[in-house]
């Protein structure tokens, strides 16, 4: 446990827009890990969806010569996170390793944080959470199921995390360049998602980050987000 | 364990969180469907780790299958009224329902990883108490967030929210 002499990590994400194709694999992988609860039509028409990443579509040029883009978006983990400093209670702050985290026990669900982030990636539980029967045996150990009255986001798969964190301290190592992945890096089949250490020059998210393509979204609010888009090509 | 329980330079702080916490919650004992005696089981040379196999690579500690229970004594120390109950589980081939003694309330939404804290080099008495001296563990050290507090400060280790409620 002894991490002061260690550089601390600074987690970051790399997102190739040429490559997403929109298949939503990620989405439904976010919502297995993390004991998403089900966003159903009904649900979405009040506003009540739960998608701690969702595809964002555009659409470009008149049909029939139509052109739809996608972009995935997920909590930014902002440097600056218009969240934080909204909340009464501390419940949402930055840890050592850049993250933007959600204490689930202190929150008192005043939603400030939801009204005042730009990106819409919070989500509050207006309900108990339920399952149909035979997705309650899927649940993930790893992660807490949030009960009514809380604020949840997009945690980074910080369980993933972690466990990568123990493995790497039980080999006496440290941690490798791509060993974690967020459910969402994993599962996408076009390898759009690129996590890793942005205080690692060498990792593949900081080149990726460094590089010409890369923009971040709605970077002009200030928010300093650490999730980074690489521009697609014309 | 063994080895530990020689060691005498046992911090007085920590004898101070020991008695104070079993002036607290000393008095609740634990009823198991088998008085399991760890004390003798520690005396005959075994270790916490010899049958709570995954306190060093898992979350959870484990218990013991009525399967390894009977890799010993299947062959020794068939007689007494606890191998016997013991012996009828294995023939029936159920497990035994052992009674949880320590555990976190699922309000406090803590994920807690027993092996995080193994290679942290924190004894298994800091927070069990002296289970080589109890028959049926009991619950000897309250588990509140500033017992871990105090311990994670004195140890440097994280302080961050997230590294154990997620």
């Amino acid at each position: 446990m002894d991490q002061q002499d260690t550089k601390p990590h600074r987690w970051g994400m790399a997102i190739d827009l040429d490559r997403c194709t929109g298949c939503e694999a990620c989405v439904a992988a976010c919502h297995a890990e993390n004991n998403l609860p089900l966003s159903t039509p009904d649900s979405a028409a009040k506003g009540r969806a739960f998608h701690w990443i969702r595809i964002d579509r555009y659409y470009e040029g008149a049909f029939p010569d139509i052109k739809v883009k996608f972009m995935p978006v997920l909590c930014q983990q902002c440097d600056e996170a218009p969240c934080e400093p909204v909340c009464p209670v501390y419940a949402t702050y930055h840890n050592a390793e850049g993250l933007n985290v959600q204490v689930y026990n202190r929150c008192v669900g005043t939603r400030y944080c939801a009204n005042n982030c730009p990106y819409s990636v919070r989500f509050f539980n207006w309900f108990e959470p339920v399952w149909p029967e035979p997705l309650t045996l899927q649940l993930n150990p790893d992660v807490f199921v949030r009960p009514v009255g809380v604020m949840e986001k997009c945690t980074f798969c910080s369980q993933r995390i972690k466990r990568a964190e123990l493995e790497a301290k039980q080999e006496s190592r440290s941690l490798r360049d791509g060993e974690v992945q967020p459910a969402c890096v994993q599962s996408c089949p076009a390898e759009a998602m690129v996590f890793g250490d942005l205080n690692d020059p060498a990792s593949r998210v900081s080149r990726l980050a460094q590089s010409g393509r890369a923009t971040r979204f709605m970077e002009d609010l200030g928010t300093q987000p650490k999730v980074f888009y690489l521009k697609r090509g014309e | 364990m063994t080895q530990r329980t020689d060691d005498f330079e046992v911090p007085l702080w920590r004898l101070g969180i020991l008695l104070s916490a079993l002036s607290v919650a000393g008095a609740i004992a634990a009823v198991q469907p088998i008085e399991f005696p760890h004390n003798k089981h520690v005396a005959k040379g075994l270790d916490c780790i010899d049958c709570h196999i995954t306190v060093d690579t898992e979350a959870a500690a484990g218990l013991p299958s009525v399967r390894k229970c009977m890799l010993c004594h299947s062959k020794f120390a068939k007689t007494g009224p606890g191998v016997q109950k013991l012996l009828v589980y294995s023939k029936q081939r159920r497990e035994v329902p052992w009674e949880r003694v320590y555990m976190f309330e699922p309000e406090a939404q803590v994920k807690f990883q027993h092996a995080a804290h193994i290679w942290a080099k924190v004894e298994c008495k800091t927070c069990h108490g002296e289970v080589e001296k109890m028959t049926v563990a009991q619950l000897a050290v309250r588990h509140t967030m500033g017992r871990c507090l105090t311990c994670h400060r004195e140890r440097h280790a994280t302080e961050d929210c997230a590294a154990c409620h997620f």
